[in-house]
């Protein structure tokens, strides 16, 4: 049946008009389909972020397209799946404790615009971790003291104490350690300035919350910690807004959104 | 003889023409899509990622996003039209005015856009030399090409033990006597020494270095744990290095200076380029110096 309709309009139109007709309408396929996919993004670029998790539509198209940006830029520091690398630094996308800001799509898409010490203007960099065991521990601020290697230990057994460590109780040197820790962070060492009176940070900074056991380096143990101390630490992200252009932006930000939500269950 | 009629016929023409009026528009529509869309071309829409158009100029819609939540702390969604309209008409006089600011020139007068200016490009430079990640076969590379850099940083337990000018045998008699023992408070009470604050803490190599001064740590450093150097004449006396205990600086693994040999491949990338785009402006400059400066 089809074929003999086939034939019939084949002998009525000829073979060079069917090949006009057959041309334009892939023309005209094509054209929608960039009107389509040009309307789709300014929907997705009008958005606002704060709304935006909730059009499940916008979200899972964004996401798709995301999560082929991620792997292309993204992957090759932290893991195809958002898992990170702690004996690199990298963040785990997926554990939903995030450094800067509250984990919003927004905050995502601040830090995947401008970077982290990225050395855009815009770039999310108030704060670095200093260098306490060397002779200048902040190039910003000079007025940050350098400590001993008896003051990076009771400031390791603080934090140790602060996580809930139990190795970091009940010895009396242990506790003597604790106490001078306690002093130093709250006063010479200068750490109540980043991480607050409580330890429990300033994601308006990135400075990390010391009273959990979610750490960015190493395994949260003294050996990781005395590192941080004595040799200070400034992770770096670059910048992916000249790259990415606004829309792969807002895309690969919503994709390491579902991430978050997705590996925070 | 039959003759095969070559001429088009009116429906052929008639056909032929609505194709090219379709291919025509078609092409039209692309153009002007194309034309109205790209970047740096000037356009009477707004493209959807920006907020306005100041001269061609956008404020991006992130930017006013985030200056509504530093200005009024709330999100878009909850802002209300005073809110919004107030953050937008700021934002767009600021864009006015650094309009305003090239075509004063103001680079040219004011030292804090100049330097302002000069920074900016140094950041920029700086964030092209970040934005490629360097692989671990490079960092490696790096780390063997610096192997030196890379070791903890030395700890000592010192004591800086300090004699009378008038009597060097004292000091010489002491320092044989720290050979079989440690000076506790009551040795150095009895060869009437006088100590540095820093008897018993342990130091990094640079405060000792501070504390000593050069000559002295360069000494220090090699002294063995629980050795004692030959007196040292000062201007202010005869010293006498007790170390209790020295940690030699350790030659660290790329694992655990991984962070710091990232740190120093960057600030390297950046360096090179920052020399390699000065030298690209010098040499397309067209600079003349005075006589009397060359």
């Amino acid at each position: 049946m089809a074929i003999a309709v086939g034939s019939r309009i084949l002998s009525l139109m000829g073979i060079k008009s069917l090949a006009f007709v057959a041309v334009g309408l892939c023309v005209c396929a094509v054209t929608s389909s960039m009107l389509q996919k040009h309307r789709i993004e300014a929907q997705l670029l009008r958005a606002d972020p704060a709304v935006l998790p909730k059009e499940a539509g916008l979200m899972s198209y964004a996401g798709q397209r995301g999560r082929s940006i991620f792997g292309q830029n993204c992957a090759s520091c932290h893991g195809s799946n958002g898992q990170g690398d702690s004996t690199r630094g990298i963040p785990n996308l997926r554990d939903g404790d995030w450094l800067y800001g509250m984990g919003s799509l927004s905050d995502i898409e601040q830090v995947v615009n401008y970077g982290i010490r990225s050395y855009h203007p815009k770039t999310w960099n108030l704060a670095i971790m200093p260098a306490y065991g060397t002779l200048h521990p902040s190039p910003r601020d000079s007025k940050i003291p350098s400590l001993s290697p008896a003051n990076i230990r009771d400031l390791v057994s603080f934090l140790l104490y602060r996580q809930g460590h139990s190795s970091a109780q009940g010895k009396a040197a242990d506790v003597r350690g604790i106490a001078r820790g306690a002093a130093l962070f709250s006063d010479v060492g200068g750490c109540y300035d980043c991480h607050g009176p409580d330890g429990e940070g300033d994601p308006a900074i990135g400075a990390p919350n010391l009273t959990d056991r979610i750490t960015l380096y190493g395994d949260g143990g003294p050996e990781a910690l005395t590192q941080s101390i004595t040799y200070g630490r400034a992770g770096v992200c670059p910048a992916w807004i000249t790259v990415l252009g606004p829309v792969g932006v807002r895309e690969v930000a919503v994709y390491v959104y579902g991430l978050a939500l997705r590996g925070s269950g | 003889m039959n003759r095969v009629d070559s001429s088009p016929g009116p429906v052929r023409t008639r056909r032929s023409f609505i194709f090219l009026g379709c291919g025509a528009t078609i092409g039209l529509l692309l153009a002007g899509y194309a034309l109205f869309t790209a970047r740096g071309t000037s356009t009477l829409v707004v493209p959807p990622e920006d907020v306005a158009l100041v001269n061609q100029q956008p404020i991006s819609r992130i930017d006013y996003v985030q200056q509504l939540r530093a200005v009024f702390d709330v999100d878009f969604e909850h802002a209300t039209s005073d809110q919004r309209r107030k953050v937008l008409d700021d934002m767009i006089r600021e864009e006015l005015f650094v309009q305003r600011g090239k075509e004063l020139d103001v680079a040219s007068t004011d030292p804090e856009v100049r330097s302002a200016m000069v920074n900016a490009v140094e950041l920029e430079i700086a964030a092209d030399a970040i934005s490629t990640q360097p692989s671990d076969q490079q960092l490696m590379d790096y780390f063997a090409a610096h192997r030196d850099r890379y070791a903890s940083e030395g700890i000592m337990t010192v004591a800086d033990l300090i004699f009378d000018v008038g009597d060097p045998a004292d000091a010489g008699r002491a320092a044989a006597a720290l050979a079989s023992t440690a000076p506790t408070p009551e040795f150095i009470s009895q060869w009437h020494a006088k100590a540095s604050p820093t008897v018993g803490d342990e130091q990094f190599y640079f405060a000792a270095k501070i504390h000593l001064g050069d000559q002295l740590f360069d000494i220090a450093k090699g002294l063995g744990n629980a050795s004692a150097s030959a007196p040292i004449m000062r201007h202010d006396g005869i010293h006498v290095l007790y170390m209790f205990a020295n940690h030699h600086p350790v030659p660290v693994d790329f694992a655990t200076a991984r962070d710091r040999v990232l740190g120093d491949y960057r600030n390297e990338s950046i360096s090179r380029m920052r020399a390699g785009d000065e030298t690209f402006l010098r040499k397309r400059a067209n600079v003349l110096i005075a006589n009397d400066l060359r």
